[in-house]
């Protein structure tokens, strides 16, 4: 007898699998977590009311988490982007070191009311962003090499000259410490009047609007689903790979280093040499959650941020190691790779009894 | 002069073979066409396991096994998930990774800071004493642990398994055009389970080292980006074995010449400054954390180059490199 295993690839996705799927797949994970948390001696139940009841329900927990949010949005969005058209921005941390640097140096150095100094840090950590991603970019579009291992490369060179930056040409006048100067007050984003959530959650949500409204309605956005969907017909059709391929990674880039401004002014008010947030990786399961569209990544990052902030409350009051959230996020990108599959093909599971199907000798020859 | 080099000789060669063990292993998994960004995570999950097992038992042989038995093991979700179920080999190495990471530090919390003793250095048996007396490259050589050999006499295993069998040239056939080995009647699936569980047995193996040779002790992420650099060794090594013996050494060099540059002196001995312009720029090029940018920066060099020399076969990537097989469905 043998198990036969029947696989027919899906004419059609069913429509509850495409919304479905992120809450199953977030549902598993912290299921299969729980599993974890038992063996540590840990009531999951008690863990997870923490995690997210309490992160919800106060104040604070509320204003952390939207802090939080704020650069995963845009790491979320930043590979998001480029895997419209399939391509994946593995490096969207250093592209964030980046933004962080420039957004800091100009900051510090230049001095001009709130109003001016804002966008001015914005615009330099973009470009810090898109520059640090042009070279991958470039190999990637005129060369074809892949952009997983270049970006990916970036990132440890973006976090070596941090690094080196904070020990030296940036490090503060006769600080003891790796780090810059302290933003100017001019510097730093406000928080929003009544809710007091951070400012930078307004930049994010405004760029969660632009980029659907880029998706869905601009022939621009329609290229990029394109090429995406069938790089050859886009081609045949007219369209130019080289240059969608550079528009989606250079403006990946910029938007991470966004992330990485935002967190300078809006959170750490100045950059550190242990500033290692790992949100690029972070942005993986954010972007594959919200595969379906730019509200939908915000909403995946929202769920992370809740995650992060609600880690750190069950490490302080249940001793639980923070790397719990290392674990969820795994399960996460696991089962959703997994849901992936299922939802390309239709499974049929049958015992049928065992052909004689070994008769096929290898060829010797030249290899 | 003699003993700086020594000492950057000792420093480089042990540094290396924790880069041997990793690179050889994902040189196998991307020989068959498998990417494996997996490499830090399961090189931590190694570490961790082959550190309890020591610990608990007090033999840190058994502690090398359960190492590479716990790596194979690991490394089986990366090849379920991107073998059987045709998925993203990047995401799920990088999910291989995350999951490694959390779990090690999760689970290894209350083992930190403890301590064991691993394996000892050794010279070899009736030569031994002879060949450490070789100037530089003496103790670097041949005053080491059994993990240390290990790790050169895997090099020519390795070169040999993969150009001088058969199971060895079924699994390159495999990784440079499926279809064709498919036909010969090379089973695809079963050749890439083999690559994918193997190298992760060789990560699991380099992360044992790490905790049972080189620190003796298990701290989170005691990997520090090693999994990464044996990704960018592949590359480097333009996936031939025997240069990443090379690549080793020379990142492994990298790393020692990190440690000794941050006291060196860039007058060269002379006593006498370099001209004005000039120092600025060697002290930006020697500063100890713009060195360590070096090796990916020249694995950036060669990738770009590999694609330049993309006809000769010999020199580049396994050209069914990150693409997923599927017999039936295509």
């Amino acid at each position: 007898m043998k198990l036969d295993v029947e696989l027919t690839p899906r004419e059609e996705v069913p429509r509850w699998m495409g919304y479905g799927t992120p809450v199953f797949t977030i549902l598993a994970a912290l299921a299969v977590s729980a599993v974890a948390l038992v063996a540590l001696d840990v009531s999951p139940l008690a863990a997870y009311r923490i995690m997210f009841v309490q992160t919800l329900t106060t104040s604070f927990g509320l204003t952390e988490t939207v802090a939080k949010a704020v650069p995963l949005i845009f790491v979320g969005l930043a590979v998001y982007l480029p895997l419209k058209a399939q391509l994946w921005n593995i490096g969207a941390e250093g592209q964030l070191f980046l933004g962080a640097i420039a957004g800091t140096w100009v900051g510090v150095n230049v001095s001009l009311p709130t109003y001016a100094l804002l966008p001015l840090m914005f615009v330099a950590g973009g470009l810090a962003g898109a520059v640090w991603i042009a070279v991958p970019a470039w190999l990637r579009a005129k060369l074809g090499i892949n952009e997983i291992i270049t970006t990916l490369l970036f990132v440890f060179i973006a976090t070596e000259i941090k690094n080196y930056l904070v020990r030296g040409p940036m490090q503060a006048p006769g600080a003891n410490f790796p780090q810059t100067p302290g933003l100017p007050a001019a510097a730093r984003l406000p928080d929003l009047p009544i809710v007091g959530f951070p400012a930078g959650i307004v930049l994010a949500i405004a760029l969660v609007g632009l980029i659907h409204v880029l998706l869905n309605y601009t022939r621009l956005g329609f290229e990029i689903t394109f090429i995406g969907a069938n790089d050859e017909a886009a081609e045949h059709a007219g369209m130019s790979k080289f240059k969608i391929y550079m528009i989606v990674l250079l403006s990946g880039g910029a938007i991470a280093g966004f992330a990485g401004v935002s967190e300078m002014a809006g959170v750490q008010g100045r950059l550190r040499a242990q500033f290692a947030p790992g949100y690029g990786f972070t942005a993986i399961p954010i972007a594959l959650l919200g595969r379906n569209g730019a509200v939908q990544v915000m909403l995946a990052a929202l769920f992370f941020a809740v995650l992060f902030v609600g880690g750190s409350s069950i490490q302080t009051l249940l001793s639980v190691p923070a790397a719990i959230v290392n674990i969820i996020q795994a399960l996460v990108i696991l089962f959703l790779i997994t849901a992936e599959f299922f939802k390309q093909y239709s499974i049929d599971l049958s015992l049928t009894k065992r052909p004689d199907s070994n008769a096929a000798g290898r060829v010797e020859g030249d290899l | 002069m003699a003993g700086l080099v020594t000492g950057l000789a000792n420093a480089t060669v042990n540094a290396s073979t924790v880069l041997i063990l990793a690179g050889l292993g994902e040189l196998i998994s991307e020989r068959a066409g498998v990417l494996n960004l997996g490499v830090e995570g399961i090189m931590l999950v190694g570490a961790l396991s082959g550190f309890v097992t020591a610990f608990v038992t007090g033999s840190y042989w058994l502690g090398f096994g359960v190492a590479i038995l716990a790596g194979g093991l690991i490394s089986l979700v990366h090849a379920f998930l991107c073998i059987s179920l045709n998925s993203d080999q990047a995401v799920s190495g990088i999910m291989l990774t995350l999951l490694g990471t959390g779990l090690t530090t999760y689970f290894g919390n209350s083992w930190s800071g403890k301590s064991i003793s691993g394996f000892p250095e050794r010279t070899l048996p009736l030569v031994g004493e002879y060949l450490v007396e070789i100037p530089i490259l003496g103790t670097a050589l041949f005053q080491s642990t059994v993990t240390d050999y290990a790790a050169l006499l895997l090099v020519p295993v390795v070169w040999l398994f993969l150009y001088r069998t058969n199971i060895g040239l079924e699994l390159v056939s495999v990784g440079e055009d499926p279809e064709t080995a498919d036909t010969m009647g090379v089973d695809v699936f079963k050749m890439r389970y083999l690559a994918v569980v193997l190298g992760g047995m060789f990560a699991g193996a380099a992360g044992a080292h790490l905790s049972l040779a080189f620190n003796e002790i298990w701290s989170a992420s005691m990997t520090s980006g090693r999994g990464w650099i044996a990704v960018a060794l592949v590359i480097f090594a333009r996936w031939r074995p025997e240069r990443i013996l090379l690549g080793a050494y020379l990142f492994g060099l990298f790393n020692a010449l990190q440690l000794y540059s941050q006291g060196l002196d860039i007058t060269l001995g002379t006593g006498v400054p370099l001209a004005g312009l000039l120092n600025p720029v060697l002290n930006f090029v020697l500063n100890p954390t713009i060195m360590s940018t070096y090796p990916y920066i020249v694995t950036l060099l060669v990738l770009v180059l590999t694609v330049f020399r993309a006809e000769n076969r010999e020199l580049a990537q396994p050209s069914a490199l990150v693409q997923s097989y599927s017999r039936e469905l295509d």
